[in-house]
């Protein structure tokens, strides 16, 4: 019992130092890389954010580099496949928040605010990033392929944020980017 | 096929592109290299003659731009197996050494130049990552194949 409780602290725990970091340090921890730094986080041309989280967290491409039998293939592949996923849950949560900040900012002057609307989007808001932040968590832990899931869900919710707020431009860009390739 | 007076000027230029030029390359890499190579390094626009002298500089210019963006998008929506595939077909298209432009290509990176402008940074980090194993894998199969050759060249020998 008290085994249990310890491990459940430790996770919280774990999940609360993400959340705190992925407030602090946004999406772009990997700045040494020049021509993703040239690309802004999210621009308009993108693939829709659930397809391009099933492009990451497929099995498809670990199953192919696994039919090497090279050890070395198979820990390169990993290693490049955290990063890019690890990279992709910052991203979603970075502008997840600067969607909401931008929201918050417009709410402010507009007389018809429905609580009962807003109450969902928080919740919402609230779950996306405890699933960025688990997701974050787990990518390091098991890899990103024990989350193929819960990545399509991140992917799902993220664009419900953006189909919930079509007047935020930021949000608006989600719309976008899903238009291109419906 | 649609017609192209039907079409807007910007649609026109670029089916015109796709029918002209672009089919004549063999696979997307080559294609979006191509492309890339249409763009000028310092103010990042693309320039085409022969698409200028047709639909003007300015529908010219948005073709290639948009084009470029569309083949990256279907690169990196590709999976690793059909990257690899054609990564080896612009290997052979090249009529280099297959090793000498693997080794370029790890050294130089020349693929970063072909990432069109202002796409989203995970579709980018994901191309560049992708790019990097298929050169990995190419180099793998090249090593395979050197060390089984000597032992199937043996084979007529043995027949004997």
């Amino acid at each position: 019992m008290s085994l249990s409780l310890a491990t459940a602290i430790t996770i919280a725990f774990a999940i609360l130092l993400f959340l705190v970091r992925n407030r602090i340090a946004p999406a772009g921890d990997h700045a040494s890389d020049e021509t993703v730094r040239r690309n802004p986080p999210s621009a308009g041309y993108a693939l829709p954010p659930a397809e391009l989280a099933s492009t990451i967290f497929s099995t498809r491409d670990r199953d192919f580099i696994q039919l090497t039998r090279s050890s070395r293939l198979e820990h390169l592949y990993l290693a490049e496949r955290k990063k890019v996923a690890s990279h992709w849950v910052q991203q979603i949560s970075h502008d997840a928040s600067r969607i909401m900040r931008e929201h918050r900012l417009r709410s402010r002057q507009s007389p018809n605010l429905s609580v009962g609307a807003e109450t969902k989007l928080s919740w919402q808001y609230f779950e996306l990033k405890l699933l960025c932040a688990s997701l974050l968590l787990f990518i390091q832990i098991f890899g990103p392929h024990a989350l193929v899931e819960l990545a399509s869900q991140v992917g799902a919710l993220y664009q419900r944020i953006g189909q919930s707020l079509p007047d935020v431009p930021a949000a608006s860009a989600i719309e976008s980017a899903r238009n291109l390739t419906a | 096929m649609a017609d192209p007076v039907q079409l807007g000027p910007m649609q026109s230029a670029r089916d015109d592109l796709e029918r002209r030029t672009l089919s004549g390359i063999c696979c997307d890499l080559a294609r979006l290299i191509y492309l890339a190579s249409t763009r000028d390094y310092n103010s990042g626009t693309y320039h085409h003659e022969g698409l200028a002298a047709r639909f003007g500089p300015e529908q010219a210019r948005e073709a290639l731009q948009s084009t470029h963006r569309n083949i990256f998008r279907r690169l990196v929506a590709l999976p690793l197996e059909e990257l690899v595939t054609e990564l080896e077909a612009y290997v052979n298209m090249s009529h280099e050494a297959p090793e000498g432009l693997i080794h370029a290509w790890r050294e130089l990176e020349p693929y970063r130049v072909a990432v069109p402008m202002e796409m989203d940074s995970t579709m980018v980090r994901l191309f560049l990552s992708n790019i990097k194993l298929a050169l990995e894998v190419l180099e793998f199969r090249q090593k395979q194949s050197q060390e089984c050759q000597p032992a199937s060249s043996l084979q007529p020998l043995l027949g004997r």
